[in-house]
């Protein structure tokens, strides 16, 4: 099939398999999952693929049959922004790709497509995030007055946090004002003798914050054998979790907790 | 009573997966099965733990659940299993162990007398190593279905038979 492609139909594909893997790693998938989609998108068109991976770029070789390079590109990521609905939009294309024999233009109709889907409201991203940390201090052992004073920390704390990375800052520094907000909130509470039991309404109020994916998917990297990526993830992961705790600490400080 | 308790934990944790789902920007067909998941996950660690199982074994033992559950979901769904299984486990994550660690590691850094500084290091050891090796037991036990049956996708775990790899 290789023998028949024009180079420019090459250089399309070569791009679209770059902008694939720059999309999912930025979406939250681990560096094996990354591979294996590339792979085998690239199988179907008889090429074979290398690819190196590493936080911010993207290195890829194509080959044909007679092993010849027939691409190479290079791609720099942007900052990573978990999205699911991105990764399985991806997934479900590779299979199309391989069970229904798709071209270069469906895959690229489905990209573009898979990349408008919607977000959920902002106002239900913040609400259940709300949620989600009422019932982390719930799981610590805080009553209905401290889930209510979490509920209140973690809505707040991640519009804060939305709003800052709207505005463009370091993403860890968007994290810390998070953290600060947050703790902030749930330390005026427990100062006002609202929340009686003060460690997990305190601990709890910058749950939401957590980076799970980052520590999730370098342990999954380790294993998997990718010990570089899976190193700088979890130094990410360990960065976030020191914002974290800085923001916690500034809190503290001000209002002596 | 106590039993209720525990039960009542599965919805925490439910809820919890659930909130993390949408801040991961999953698709609407997923949430309901990472809220099952989460509850069910969630609710094995809770009643290991009531037998006063380690907490290490306890979150493997969860997550190893909801690793076989997300093969399920996947085919049922029509999404990665990653998809249902990170959400589903992050209510999971050691987060008051972590801030605990990190209050420790900063304390540790200050003007500190030297029978403080060996009771919070020690401390401060023992919660950083529940962390890791928590989230260890959690990446492990979310992809042990991949690992034992030797394969790259979750879709060759159902079709038995063997498909020509083209090219």
């Amino acid at each position: 099939m290789a023998e028949n492609l024009e180079k420019q139909e090459i250089k399309d594909i070569g791009d679209t398999l770059l902008e694939i893997a720059m999309y999912l790693l930025v979406s939250g998938a681990s560096t094996g999952r990354v591979r294996t989609t590339v792979e085998r998108i690239s199988a179907n068109f008889s090429f074979n693929t290398y690819i190196l991976i590493s936080q911010r770029t993207i290195l890829l070789n194509m080959y044909d049959g007679d092993n010849d390079c027939v691409f190479n590109g290079l791609k720099r990521t942007p900052p990573h922004h978990v999205n699911f609905t991105m990764i399985s939009g991806i997934s479900r294309l590779s299979w199309f790709v391989v069970n229904e024999d798709w071209g270069i233009g469906k895959i690229k109709e489905e990209l573009a497509r898979v990349k408008q889907l919607a977000h959920y409201p902002r106002l239900v991203t913040l609400v259940l995030t709300g949620l989600a940390g009422a019932a982390f201090c719930r799981l610590a052992g805080g009553g209905p007055l401290e889930m209510g004073v979490v509920f209140i920390a973690s809505t707040i704390g991640l519009f804060i946090r939305q709003e800052t990375t709207k505005l463009n800052f370091n993403p860890y520094l968007c994290i810390y004002f998070a953290a600060f907000t947050a703790s902030m909130i749930a330390a005026g509470f427990i100062k006002l003798d609202v929340a009686k039991i003060h460690e997990p309404a305190f601990a709890t109020s910058v749950l939401f914050l957590i980076p799970g994916v980052p520590l999730i998917n370098a342990f999954s990297d380790l294993i998997d054998g990718n010990l570089n990526n899976g190193l700088i993830r979890g130094i990410n992961g360990f960065i976030i979790s020191f914002t974290i705790a800085l923001g916690l600490l500034t809190s503290m400080a001000i209002l002596h907790i | 009573m106590e039993w209720l308790l525990i039960f009542e934990k599965g919805i925490w944790f439910g809820l919890a997966a659930m909130g993390f789902a949408v801040l991961f920007n999953v698709p609407t067909r997923t949430l309901a099965p990472i809220f099952i998941m989460g509850a069910f996950g969630g609710l094995t660690k809770a009643i290991m733990l009531h037998y006063e199982i380690n907490v290490i074994g306890a979150s493997f033992a969860g997550a190893t659940l909801i690793g076989f559950i997300s093969i399920f979901f996947a085919h049922e769904k029509h999404a990665p299993p990653p998809i249902f299984a990170i959400p589903a486990v992050i209510p999971m994550v050691p987060g008051i162990f972590a801030y605990r660690m990190m209050i420790g590691l900063i304390s540790l850094a200050g003007k500190i007398d030297n029978t403080a500084y060996t009771r919070i290091m020690s401390e401060t050891t023992n919660n950083g190593l529940k962390v890791m090796f928590i989230l260890m037991g959690l990446a492990t036990g979310v992809g042990l279905p991949m690992l034992i049956t030797r394969k790259d996708s979750a879709k060759d775990l159902r079709f038995k038979r063997n498909r020509k790899v083209t090219g």
